[in-house]
């Protein structure tokens, strides 16, 4: 298939795509190679652009691991990995339903709840920032408040986290009404004349089918989630209840007083464990992200 | 298909109805004739009662919020009108902030795009590994924004920078990259399209493939070379998906602020402060709750003006009819 001679054309690909690419991971390979620093040799002695430390230390990766010797950075790892477990475990789940629904039920006025879901994806979600602090802070009956107010409502609390798990997730469900809608309704027929109820149909026959695509909503889901830093930022205090974003986000020049000196190696384990874990992600279920984001729009 | 078998059994059950069993049975043909429409009523209510909890009325409250001053969380919000538009309008800190993102999302798209599609065009050739190189660009674009700007920030520090460290080493003057507009905007545009241009490569890649692979053929039968190719065939194959992927890219770009907030914070003065970002700091700094959410309104309006219009111009002119939304799964 390929041809023997030299191409010039595509040596020139090569090198083009070789070249940016490593240039693209510079940052990336400059957080790794700062990791094996201990924190007095970052501070005290100069960058540069590959830093290589006199004497290398596994440190800021141990870390990182479950039982280490930073309890403050176990409690922000376990809690990035409890968070993004349940939103995916959700995403997954109301999207299937979701998309169960829009595609195979009928009733009245289908098409139009689902037009109007999917028109509100267009609103930018920044709006949205600043009422829902307001509404957390005044949830009826929740931390201290009467009615409406009196206390913080669910703010700094795990309801934070947990309040949005079971809301329908509207683009999961969007692709997957569109993957459904393409296997043929009379497998759904053929099942149920073999005496499958719905929930059988659904998950022992429908589901398996959706594979693909159910993989791409739980992985941008779970990327989306890991790397979110506004919920856990905007919403809570508590250290107990940051994530590694919103704790690298607290440490960062943002919340820092003017003048002060940021605190470059924990920001840099902090940043190792947020991103580490998503280039894992990442590798393992490449293959669905490529066919996924071809899915959801480019197609003739 | 599904409806006509039910149909049937009711109009079959309906004559032999006996009379006593009437609510029985009435409940009975309730249920068959409605059960798809009671099954998506046990689904979706309590997902969209969730949804609107932590969305839907959200949205709609910070649609409101822009109508009322409501200064401080303490403060009570009084209804004004168009008051906060008309200041939104007046004040050269909020259009100076809309004028900055429109340009500057432009120019990120802009940017973004071309090196995206050079990157795809290279993609798209028959390069053994091209499944790596594909791999190696789309990774920024998995990584944390927090992250990755903290890096940033590690080049750019004024006294153990990087690259500072790189120009004293050269005997130049070091740079205070925080005190310059130019340079502020400068490393948001380089940060910005060192995340996105993998994504963008793949979805020109995606677009690349999708042209009609006859028309090479028979483009290279009548003599063309690489470049006619290129411009007879590829560039007009790709114009509908063209307009998705600008369209779609310009929307997330106007709405930038993350790298805004960790790479400048907005500084020096505000003057690289974009309207997301100026609404965040309204909201969370400021306390002023009208401002923000009039300036959310606007946002709003713009992203749904081009949504519309490019809704609109999808529909006639018969290709794609994909709303462009945001991208799956962020936060909440």
């Amino acid at each position: 298939m390929f041809a023997k001679r030299f191409k010039p054309s595509r040596a020139l690909g090569h090198l083009v795509l070789l070249g940016v690419g490593l240039v693209l991971l510079y940052p990336l390979i400059f957080m790794i190679m700062a990791g094996f620093f201990t924190k007095q040799e970052f501070t005290s002695s100069v960058i540069h652009a590959f830093p290589v430390p006199k004497e290398p230390t596994l440190d800021n990766f141990k870390a990182l691991l479950a039982g280490s010797t930073d309890a403050a950075v176990t409690v922000y790892f376990r809690n990035s990995v409890l968070r993004t477990a349940y939103n995916t475990f959700w995403a997954i789940l109301t999207s299937f339903l979701g998309g169960y629904v829009f595609a195979r039920l009928r009733f009245k006025g289908r098409d139009q709840l689902f037009l109007l879901l999917l028109a509100t994806q267009m609103i930018p979600t920044t709006i949205a920032i600043i009422p829902t602090y307001l509404e957390f802070a005044r949830f009826p009956f929740f931390g201290g408040n009467h009615v409406f107010t009196g206390g913080k409502g669910i703010l700094d609390t795990w309801w934070v986290y947990l309040i949005g798990g079971p809301g329908i997730n509207i683009m999961g469900t969007f692709l997957v009404k569109q993957s459904l809608e393409k296997v043929p309704i009379e497998l759904d027929e053929a099942a149920k004349s073999d005496g499958a109820g719905t929930f059988r149909l659904l998950f022992q026959i429908l589901f398996p089918l959706q594979l693909p695509i159910m993989a791409f909503i739980a992985i941008t889901t779970a990327l989306g989630t890991w790397n979110d830093f506004i919920t856990p930022f905007f919403y809570t205090n508590s250290d107990s209840l940051q994530t590694l974003p919103s704790a690298i986000t607290r440490l960062s020049s943002v919340m820092a007083s003017p003048g002060a000196v940021i605190n470059y190696p924990m920001i840099i384990t902090l940043s190792l464990g947020v991103t580490i874990p998503a280039l894992l992600i990442f590798f393992f279920f490449q293959k669905y992200i490529v066919q996924g984001l071809a899915n959801t729009g480019i197609k003739g | 298909m599904n409806r006509d078998g039910k149909t049937m059994t009711t109009a079959a059950a309906m004559p032999n109805a006996p009379v006593g069993r009437q609510p029985q049975h009435l409940w009975k043909r309730f249920r068959t004739r409605h059960r798809d429409a009671m099954l998506a009523a046990v689904i979706l209510i309590p997902m969209i009662v969730f949804w609107l909890l932590l969305s839907g009325f959200p949205t709609l409250f910070g649609f409101l919020l822009g109508f009322f001053r409501w200064v401080g969380l303490a403060d009570s919000p009084a209804f004004i009108g168009f008051d906060n538009f008309v200041h939104f309008f007046k004040d050269p800190v909020y259009t100076g902030a809309l004028w900055r993102s429109i340009w500057l999302g432009g120019l990120v798209t802009g940017v973004t795009l071309l090196s995206g599609f050079g990157a795809a065009l290279l993609m798209n050739m028959p390069l053994k590994g091209k499944g790596v190189y594909r791999s190696i660009w789309y990774i920024p674009a998995v990584t944390s924004t927090v992250a990755t700007t903290q890096i940033f920030n590690l080049f750019l520090d004024t006294n153990n920078g990087v690259i500072n460290n790189f120009l004293k080493s050269i005997g130049k003057e070091p740079i205070v990259w925080q005190y310059s507009v130019g340079w502020g905007i400068f490393w948001i545009v380089v940060y910005s399209v060192w995340k996105g241009v993998g994504g963008a490569a793949l979805l020109w890649l995606a677009g690349l493939q999708s042209v009609d692979h006859n028309l090479y053929e028979a483009a290279e039968v009548d003599g063309a070379g690489t470049w006619a190719k290129l411009r007879n065939v590829t560039i007009p194959g790709l114009k509908p998906i063209a307009t998705y992927i600008f369209i779609t890219s310009l929307i997330s770009a106007i709405q930038i602020y993350e790298q805004v907030l960790f790479i400048t914070n907005g500084g020096p003065y505000g003057k690289t402060e974009v309207l997301v970002f100026r609404i965040y700091r309204d909201g969370f700094w400021d306390f002023n709750l009208g401002m923000a959410g009039a300036s959310s309104l606007v946002m709003a309006a713009i992203v749904i003006v081009i949504t519309v219009f490019y809704y609109g111009w999808a529909t006639r002119s018969d290709r794609r009819t994909t709303i462009p939304v945001k991208t799956l799964g962020r936060g909440g």
